[in-house]
């Protein structure tokens, strides 16, 4: 195993609520929920597990655990819809395992162009990288059947995905305001106006 | 198409700054060495990020000496050396800078792309039989890339998808591709890297290729039908702004899970912040913001 603190990201010995926030963080990241369009999901669920082992070897060697690490494999129980005929479980199947162009040639080979099928062909797209075509099959699929979960949840993820990379750039400086330099004399002068009143004078030619 | 991969200099550290820049100069030095000098002006930014990835990927130790130079030979500079890297990155650079004059001369047969290739025949003679099948795929792309362009695709995923995948070829680097993860995680970066270029590039073209009736996926994909440049770029702009975004996505997850323990601070000013400042400005979105 690796250094479980390497791992987490956070310094040796560091103490167990900095090793709990480091793993929430963590498990933000990696959570299947972000991956699950994506080719590497499966890379993605390995990281987490080897994240969940750093986190349970922590808190076994530090004080009896209250939180119990997070389960990855909740991430795919939407995959077991119920009502679905075999042909398109099937390809759901090989999607799943990563077998995206055998389900396409299964697809293709369908006359049945339904809204089921037109939603597979979306996250086949999807895990190709063509986003596009993705989004209008999966659009395609909602308005044949609006009142389905599935399809609704699946082109919502691809809308709020972009937020999530916008949120990134945000938290590491992109955009954020910092003061221009009209704002700072406002405030020195501002500040020098007070110290006269009070006595002082901060700058003396104003 | 080159040139879009950039630093957001303002938000950098100093220190990673000269190491971004240790790494260009690197770059720059190790052409020099073994292509020849006028071999150097081929250079750019994006060879100097692909040194900067692959070299995390790989944990390499880098050595950066201050040395003078022929472009800078008043103030010594820190520049990374003896990197197996940094002189693929080079290579690299050659190469896709022969295949970029191949495909002007073949646009407009000007002289100066021609000229230019004769300077750079030898170093790429070279460098196709050292890198006989990453040559030989990428050429593959570019003649698809072609074949697609003559005929008319009208489809930007369809499009995009030769450069996506000869930049997947690029940043599959042998040594790394050792490890079945790294190598998957490279080439999706790879994919979506090309896919945003090519996109990116098409959109900046707008104008260019409606006036001298050249392909362009865009002006295919939405029916530009002689309504107004402008306008027609304000209605596109959500749908291609989705699409560039998406890319980017995709590649800061894959970045993550390669997890990096050197350059981490670089690649993500370039990827969260420089990529997307290059996005809104060719977009023209936020322009009041921008930062010279």
């Amino acid at each position: 195993m690796n250094n479980p603190y390497e791992v987490l990201g956070i310094r040796e010995g560091a103490s167990e609520d900095e090793i709990k926030k480091a793993y929430r963080e963590l498990v933000k990241k990696y959570h299947p929920d972000q991956y699950q369009d994506n080719p590497l999901s499966q890379l993605a669920e390995e990281k987490l597990r080897e994240i969940n082992e750093a986190y349970d070897y922590l808190m076994k060697n530090s004080a009896p655990r209250q939180e119990t690490s997070y389960n990855g494999n909740t991430g795919g129980s939407n995959w077991n819809s119920q009502g679905d005929s075999d042909f398109f479980n099937q390809v759901k199947s090989q999607i799943n395992t990563g077998n995206v162009k055998l389900a396409e040639d299964m697809l293709d080979s369908s006359g049945n162009r339904n809204a089921q099928w037109y939603y597979l062909k979306g996250l086949i797209f999807m895990r190709r990288g063509w986003y596009d075509e993705a989004y209008n099959h999966i659009q395609r699929a909602v308005n044949m059947d609006p009142s389905n979960y599935e399809y609704r949840s699946a082109l919502n993820r691809m809308n709020t995905s972009n937020n999530a990379y916008r949120t990134n750039s945000f938290n590491r400086g992109y955009n954020k305001q910092s003061p221009d330099l009209c704002t700072i004399c406002q405030c020195l002068w501002c500040s020098d106006c007070c110290c006269e009143m009070s006595g002082g004078d901060l700058i003396s030619c104003c | 198409m080159f040139g879009y991969i950039v630093p957001e200099k303002p938000e950098m550290k100093i220190k990673e700054y000269e190491l971004f820049r240790a790494y260009y100069c690197g770059v720059c030095r190790s052409i020099g060495r073994r292509h020849g000098q006028l071999s150097r002006m081929s250079l750019n930014y994006d060879s100097a990020f692909l040194a900067v990835l692959l070299s995390a990927v790989g944990n390499e130790q880098v050595k950066a000496l201050r040395k003078r130079c022929v472009a800078h030979p008043v103030e010594k500079r820190h520049i990374v050396c003896d990197s197996g890297i940094v002189d693929y990155a080079s290579d690299i650079n050659i190469l896709l800078a022969y295949y970029n004059l191949d495909d002007k001369k073949r646009d407009d047969g000007n002289f100066v792309p021609k000229a230019a290739m004769l300077l750079l025949r030898r170093a790429f003679k070279k460098l196709r039989k050292q890198y006989a099948a990453k040559c030989s795929v990428m050429e593959e792309r570019l003649k698809d890339l072609l074949l697609l362009e003559k005929a008319e695709c009208a489809s930007m995923d369809q499009a995009a998808e030769p450069f996506a995948k000869l930049m997947e070829e690029v940043m599959a680097y042998g040594p790394l591709c050792t490890d079945e993860k790294h190598e998957k995680t490279l080439r999706w970066i790879g994919y979506n890297l090309g896919k945003w270029i090519y996109l990116l590039d098409a959109y900046d073209d707008l104008e260019k290729d409606m006036r001298s009736g050249s392909y362009n996926p865009l002006i295919c994909q939405y029916k530009y039908d002689q309504r107004d440049i402008g306008k027609f770029r304000q209605d596109i702009r959500d749908r291609v702004e989705f699409n560039l975004t998406y890319s980017l996505n995709e590649i800061s997850r894959a970045f993550e899970l390669l997890d990096p323990k050197i350059n981490r601070g670089i690649l993500e000013n370039i990827i969260y912040m420089g990529m997307r400042r290059k996005t809104e400005n060719i977009l023209g979105i936020g322009s009041c913001n921008k930062v010279e």
